[in-house]
C-alpha cells in the first residue's frame, strides 16, 4: 500500500438523484456513495481532481473524513460517462487496514526480454492489470514486471513476482506477456479475405427447397 | 478484398436505426491506445481495410493492431438510371455500425508517440471525426 493514505474531504449529500448529481460535477465535484460492514450506505460528494489522480496514480485506498468523522475506504468501483473515459461516480467501501481484500492491481513492465530482439519477434501484452488478495494494508500501487529476466517466449502469471503478502488470483497458467514472430501477415489476410467473395447464406437452400414445394403443389 | 462474414442467415437487411451513444465497445480493453469514433456513420470494409493498411505501413512489424469493429450489416444500392421497384437491390458493400464511443482501433506494444502517430494515419482514412484514447485506471 501506498506509504500515505490520501486524505480527501467528503460531504455528504442530502439531495440525491441525476439532476443534483449534474450540477455537483458542473461544480468540480464528485457524487460518491460509501457502503460496507452492515451500515447504512452514505451518499457523499467529493472533489473530483483529487479523487481521480489518486486512482490514477494507483491508490486504492483513501481516508475520507466526512463531517467530524474519519473512515477508511476502498475504491470498489469506478463508473464512467458516455464517451468511457470521465469518471462520473465513485463506488467506495468500508475497510479497516487487515481484513483481506481482492482488487486489481495495474501492471508496470520494464526492461526488453531477449526473445524480443530477434529479428520479426513482436512484444505483447495480455494482461494489464492482475487480480490479486492481499490485506488492505498491503495492497501495492502497481506490480512492477522486469522483462528481461523473462525466459522463453511466454511469461505466465505464475512467473510474475509478487510483492510480500500478495497473492495472484488469476489463473496462473495465463499468458502475462508473450513474444509472437509475425510472418508476412498482410499477405496471409489478402489470401484468406479473397478466397470468399460472398458469404454462405443459411437460409438459401430452405428458400429453394421450399420454393421447389410450392411449384410441386401447383 | 474487404472484409465481410463468412456466413450469414439471411442475404440482406432492413437499414435500422442508429440512435444514441455507444453503450458496449467503447473503452480501450486490447491495447494501450485506441481511436473512439464521435459520430454514427456506417463503417464500410474498405474503409476498415484501409485504416489498418494505413497503420501497419507506419508500424512496420512493431506493436500489435486491433480491429475492433467488423462489417456484418449487408448494405444493398440499386444500380444507376433504375426504375424504382421490382424488389430490393443486391448488396453493395458490407459495413459496421458505428455509434458515437465506439473503440475502432487498439494498438499495443508501442510507446505513446508512435501510437499516436499510426491512429492519427488511421483516422485520416475514416468517414468520421474521432480522438485518441488511453487505458482506463485499474480499481
Amino acid at each position: 500500500m501506498a506509504k500515505n493514505v490520501p486524505v480527501i474531504e467528503a460531504e455528504p449529500r442530502d439531495r440525491i438523484g441525476t439532476r443534483y448529481s449534474k450540477r455537483l460535477r458542473q461544480a468540480g465535484r464528485l457524487p460518491a456513495v460509501i457502503y460496507g460492514h452492515g451500515t447504512q450506505p452514505t451518499s457523499v460528494s467529493l472533489d473530483a481532481k483529487s479523487i481521480i489522480s489518486a486512482v490514477k496514480h494507483g491508490t486504492h485506498v483513501i481516508e475520507l473524513r466526512v463531517g467530524g468523522s474519519s473512515e477508511t475506504c476502498l475504491v470498489k468501483e469506478l463508473q464512467y460517462g458516455w464517451m468511457g473515459d470521465d469518471v462520473i461516480h465513485v463506488d467506495l467501501t468500508r475497510v479497516n487496514l487487515e481484513e483481506t481484500v481482492r482488487v486489481s492491481v495495474a501492471l508496470t513492465f520494464i526492461g526488453q526480454p531477449e526473445a524480443s530482439k530477434r529479428p520479426g519477434a513482436v512484444l505483447t501484452h495480455d494482461v494489464q492489470q492482475l487480480e490479486v488478495e492481499c490485506k488492505v494494508r498491503d495492497i501495492p500501487e502497481g506490480i512492477r514486471i522486469d522483462m528481461s529476466q523473462m525466459e522463453g517466449d511466454v511469461m505466465t502469471v505464475a512467473q510474475v513476482k509478487m510483492p510480500a503478502g500478495v497473492i495472484a488470483v488469476t489463473d496462473p497458467h495465463y499468458a502475462v506477456v508473450r513474444v509472437v514472430t509475425v510472418t508476412e501477415e498482410a499477405e496471409g489476410e489478402a489470401a484468406a479475405t479473397t478466397a470468399a467473395a460472398e458469404p454462405e447464406v443459411l437460409t438459401a437452400k430452405k428458400e429453394a427447397g421450399a420454393e421447389g414445394a410450392a411449384a410441386e403443389k401447383k | 478484398m474487404s472484409l465481410m462474414p463468412k456466413r450469414v442467415k439471411y442475404r440482406k437487411q432492413q437499414r435500422g436505426k442508429m440512435k444514441g451513444n455507444a453503450t458496449r465497445g467503447n473503452y480501450v480493453a486490447y491495447g494501450d491506445y485506441g481511436l473512439q469514433a464521435l459520430e454514427t456513420v456506417w463503417l464500410s470494409g474498405r474503409q476498415i481495410e484501409a485504416g489498418r493498411i494505413a497503420a501497419q505501413h507506419f508500424l512496420r512489424r512493431a506493436g500489435k493492431l486491433y480491429i475492433r469493429v467488423f462489417p456484418d450489416k449487408p448494405i444493398s444500392k440499386k444500380p444507376l438510371e433504375t426504375r424504382m421497384g421490382t424488389g430490393k437491390a443486391d448488396v453493395d458493400f458490407w459495413a459496421a455500425r458505428v455509434k458515437p464511443g465506439t473503440m475502432l482501433f487498439e494498438i499495443a506494444g508501442v510507446g505513446e508517440d508512435v501510437a499516436k502517430q499510426a491512429l492519427a494515419r488511421i483516422a485520416y482514412k475514416m468517414p468520421v471525426r474521432c480522438r485518441l484514447v488511453g487505458r482506463r485506471v485499474a480499481v
